[in-house]
């Protein structure tokens, strides 16, 4: 029974953890479905994100006022990469916006350690990182405060992005763009517009994955790679899905955990961090459009 | 500046220039009267998309460039517009090749289509109703989706998806591709019906030369970026010339359009040579 108990402890926190996958591999659907590049710079703007909020915090803003600032620069990056970067480049081909992305990625990150420093930072959200009392008392089970938080915001966020892009004028026109985006202009679809939602939103995205990882692990440079994670959950969810991306980022995060606890010692441990890469390497040769990826619809 | 005039659109000899060294147009001047409908008929690569697109603006996409000539739209000269701001002028271009966004549904993509309007719900409700009036198919199929319709069914969500824009002037590029004889009839008669019932101006790009010219007031041809001939649709449908090269009615072989004036003496009386 204890066996059976530590497993779902094992499961629960992996698909907790994987939340936070999703939220990340958000910002690369959401850019992905508008421009059908992979934004290299995700990364980076996590980094950024929540290195900003830290600091604005240092300087001594409150909590929810510093979260709106950064929310606000957010945007004004996703309208500084709109107007100097994308714009300057949209009759070019998809493979050079994928370099500009990676170029994106070196400013931000060079940017944010040239304003606030290189050394790590400490964030936080006044939640422990520990079991909850109420939760080992009715179930046996050992569930992180801070896990279970991630979890219900990335929820949260994931819900209203959907609802945002399922029933509003700005979703419907961001899918237009997504699926045409000669044919959105065409009628009248401002591209330059729908650009700006969606880095702000892929912003926002970056900003509460940072600052959920930075409570963790602290703020540091590791958090660039760490979004990397994003790219297996992609792959097994597909680039252009939105659904796609939450359960691959829980499949991921559930599967991860359990191989570090039953597998990993053969391996001598510590295989979460590659472990997921092999799975996308399996997933790509069972079913290369992913989960959910949309297939390309083509009448013949 | 601003004098309305007969026409919504004139263009004056207008050259475009691809990527700054193709050139696509190099002398094409038409008009269309306002509330007509006017074809431009020509083979592949005769420039008909092109000349289509430098009036939308949505050349500038594809690396095109008007560098010569003027666009007139409605007493506006057309220079350096987006293409959104030309819809938010009641100019709406119909691509080729229809153009659906696949993944959304019939419904979702007509509605799209009024992006540039504010409408309230009730409004939006109305203009839908008036939009199936025309298109009946397309009101069994709204809630499927636009990528799974038939050929037919998604050129009529593109013209309708235009319609929603509210236009005052609409560029339909070769509308006919690829669909049965009987589709292209229905999609013609919607389109007729729009011109007579919304006064929409209608600027139309066909291959198919026929059909157009029974269903246009007046019409241009173009060939490798020349207007070679223009004239009202019934004296174009009954010109020799025409019916040779376009009509498929030849007793010969097909021929350029260059060596057949070279041939003809007498010129038709309600003919121009471009």
């Amino acid at each position: 029974m204890t066996e059976f108990l530590f497993f779902i402890e094992v499961v629960v926190a992996g698909l907790l953890a994987g939340t936070m996958y999703s939220l990340v591999a958000l910002g690369f659907v959401l850019i992905y479905k508008a421009s059908s590049t992979f934004n290299f710079a995700q990364g980076a703007m996590v980094f950024f994100a929540v290195l900003a909020f830290v600091g604005f915090m240092e300087l001594g803003l409150p909590f929810v006022v510093a979260f709106f600032v950064t929310i606000l620069l957010m945007g004004l990056v996703g309208f500084c990469t709109e107007r100097l970067v994308l714009k300057p480049l949209r009759t070019q081909s998809e493979d050079t916006l994928l370099m500009a992305t990676i170029g994106l990625g070196f400013v931000l990150e060079g940017l944010a350690q040239a304003t606030w420093g290189v050394e790590v930072r400490r964030l936080d959200l006044g939640i422990g990182d520990f079991p909850i009392q109420w939760i080992i008392d009715s179930t046996g089970l050992f569930i992180s405060a801070l896990d279970l938080t991630a979890g219900f915001v990335a929820a949260f966020l994931i819900i209203a992005l959907a609802l945002l892009f399922k029933y509003t004028k700005m979703g419907l026109g961001l899918r237009a763009v997504a699926d045409d985006p000669g044919a959105a202009s065409s009628i009248g679809i401002p591209l330059g517009n729908i650009m700006l939602l969606v880095w702000t939103a892929a912003g926002i995205v970056a900003l509460v994955a940072g600052m959920m990882w930075g409570a963790r692990a602290g703020v540091q440079f590791a958090l660039v790679d760490l979004a990397l994670k994003a790219l297996p959950v992609l792959i097994i969810g597909g680039f252009s899905s939105i659904p796609g991306a939450i359960i691959g980022g829980l499949i991921i995060g559930a599967t991860e955990k359990v191989l570090e606890v039953y597998v990993g010692p053969y391996f001598g441990g510590a295989i979460e961090g590659w472990a997921p890469y092999v799975m996308a390497i399996l997933f790509l040769l069972w079913r290369p459009e992913g989960l959910f990826g949309e297939k390309i619809i083509r009448r013949v | 500046m601003n004098v309305p005039t007969d026409n919504i659109l004139e263009i004056d000899s207008i050259e475009v220039v691809y990527d700054n060294v193709i050139s696509a147009l190099h002398d094409v001047s038409l008009t269309v009267p306002r509330g007509k409908v006017v074809a431009l008929l020509g083979g592949n690569g005769a420039g008909k998309s092109t000349t289509l697109k430098a009036i939308s603006t949505m050349l500038a996409s594809e690396k095109g460039k008007v560098t010569k000539g003027t666009i007139t739209y409605d007493g506006t000269p057309v220079k350096g517009q987006t293409p959104a701001e030309m819809v938010g002028l009641g100019m709406v271009q119909v691509l080729e090749g229809r153009r659906c966004f696949g993944h959304l549904t019939v419904e979702e993509n007509i509605i799209a289509g009024a992006y540039s309007r504010r409408l309230s719900k009730a409004e939006m409700r109305n203009e839908l109703e008036k939009i199936y009036g025309y298109f009946n198919r397309l009101r069994d199929k709204r809630k499927s989706q636009a990528g799974y319709t038939s050929g037919g069914e998604q050129q009529m969500v593109a013209v309708a998806r235009a319609m929603m824009a509210k236009p005052r002037m609409l560029l339909l590029d070769e509308p006919s591709m690829g669909l049965a004889p009987q589709l292209v009839a229905e999609i013609f008669r919607i389109v007729t019906e729009l011109n007579q019932n919304e006064g929409v101006s209608i600027l139309l790009a066909e291959q198919n030369t026929n059909v157009a010219l029974r269903n246009a007031d007046y019409g241009y041809i173009i060939e490798t970026g020349h207007v070679m001939l223009h004239g009202t649709a019934e004296s174009l449908l009954n010109d020799d010339s025409v019916r040779d090269l376009y009509l498929g009615i030849s007793k010969e072989g097909r021929k350029n359009f260059r060596d057949v004036l070279r041939q003809e003496s007498a010129v038709h009386p309600d003919l121009h040579h471009g």
